[in-house]
């Protein structure tokens, strides 16, 4: 028989390789419990620009990540007409790095979905979006890019979810910030990126900084509060960051 | 360990030693099918492996205060008993509800904190050797 679960368990005493990768939060989780918080001003918070894209595979996966954010924000604003946009740019982007076919279908449903505004199925159509361009990039034996995809799509989520905290402040709001393990899960991924070239390309360099400075300001324990200055300041970092992969891309 | 279903299905047609969480998916599935019913949606994302008696297996999720998660756990092997418990950073157990362990089960968690929170998959009881598992979550 199952004995009873026991009450604590030493972490520390499973061996590393039995510890998984760190579950990635699909966005929605995030936009769930943001729902839940209040009625943000989710159409100030939507970027007129897309972004343009230079050719530069690490930028074109970045920038991707980042649209497919936009994506989320687009449907919390409830913008049928920007929504529809953000699903061609993902197609668009998608053609540039291969992985086109994976997302064709889910384009086309999130301009149906939007049409006829069932949000919830958009929403369901972006997370489900991200997971396939990631899958077609492993599949391809792309790890590398597919990571660059997430951490995109982590930086301008991020940077809103920054701006709706600061803009109506509660150590609770600020409390969705505190994500240590996906961080640091993140900084090893892109310290041990198997393509050398994709590594030390600039943009990917520059987002190392930034994951390293984002660290000390997100809270050392669960639970612990993380004061306003630092969610201006994580806004700040991931605002330049996002400005570095849509327009200046590199 | 971690695989998009994407990957899964191609792992399969591959016929590698992932056709274990293949097998298995379709249970993880169904544990979590009376929560879509409740307005859970599930992840599209899936994670898995196959263990030895007795062995554990901590999978890392990032959750946060305000949602509800419900992880569901399913095997393929028949008569095996599976559970699967939640813990927070500090090794503290931190189910809200769980169901009997089995070769489907779950555990439901209202995270207190947003943070770091462990999934152990243990398996109890198996006939066979290596017991394939799949877990799957699902949050509102």
């Amino acid at each position: 028989m199952a004995e009873k679960a026991p009450d604590s368990i030493d972490l520390s005493a499973f061996p590393a390789q039995s510890i998984d990768d760190v579950v990635v939060p699909v966005p929605s989780e995030v936009f769930n419990v943001l729902d839940k918080l209040g009625n943000p001003k989710w159409r100030a918070e939507i970027s007129e620009n897309l972004g343009k894209q230079t050719g530069n595979r690490s930028q074109v996966a970045l920038l991707l990540g980042n649209v497919i954010a936009e994506g989320f924000i687009a449907v919390e604003a409830e913008d049928p007409e920007k929504v529809k946009e953000i699903g061609r740019r993902v197609l668009t982007l998608s053609k540039a790095i291969n992985v086109e076919k994976a997302v064709l279908e889910r384009s086309k449903s999130i301009t149906d979905k939007a049409d006829v505004k069932d949000w919830h199925a958009v929403r369901r159509e972006f997370d489900g979006a991200l997971q396939d361009v990631k899958g077609a990039m492993q599949e391809l034996g792309d790890d590398d890019l597919a990571q660059l995809v997430s951490v995109g799509g982590w930086i301008r989520g991020t940077h809103v979810l920054t701006s709706i905290v600061s803009k109506n402040y509660t150590s609770e709001s600020a409390e969705l910030l505190h994500q240590p393990a996906l961080l640091d899960f993140f900084s090893n991924k892109l310290a041990s990126l198997s393509n050398r070239r994709l590594s030390n390309e600039p943009l990917v360099q520059r987002i190392r900084k930034l994951l390293k400075a984002i660290r000390p300001l997100i809270g050392n324990g669960d639970g612990s509060s993380i004061p306003h200055e630092h969610v201006k300041r994580i806004h700040q970092l991931t605002g330049e960051t996002v400005e570095a992969i849509t327009i200046k891309g590199s | 360990m971690k695989k998009t279903v994407a990957i899964l299905f191609s792992a399969l047609l591959a016929g590698t030693a992932w056709a274990y969480v293949d097998d298995a998916l379709s249970f993880a599935y169904e544990a979590a099918h009376p929560y879509v019913k409740q307005g859970f949606s599930v992840r599209e994302d899936a994670w898995g492996g196959d263990l030895g008696v007795a062995d554990r297996q901590a999978v890392q999720a990032q959750l946060f205060k305000g949602n509800e998660y419900w992880f569901c756990l399913g095997t393929d092997v028949k008569r095996a008993v599976l559970s699967v418990n939640i813990y927070d950073s500090k090794g503290k157990l931190v189910n809200s509800e769980s169901l009997k362990p089995g070769r489907m089960t779950a555990v439901r968690i209202v995270p207190e904190r947003t943070g770091s929170y462990y999934a152990i998959v243990t398996v109890h009881k198996s006939p066979e050797e290596r017991t394939g598992w799949a877990l799957v979550y699902a949050y509102r």
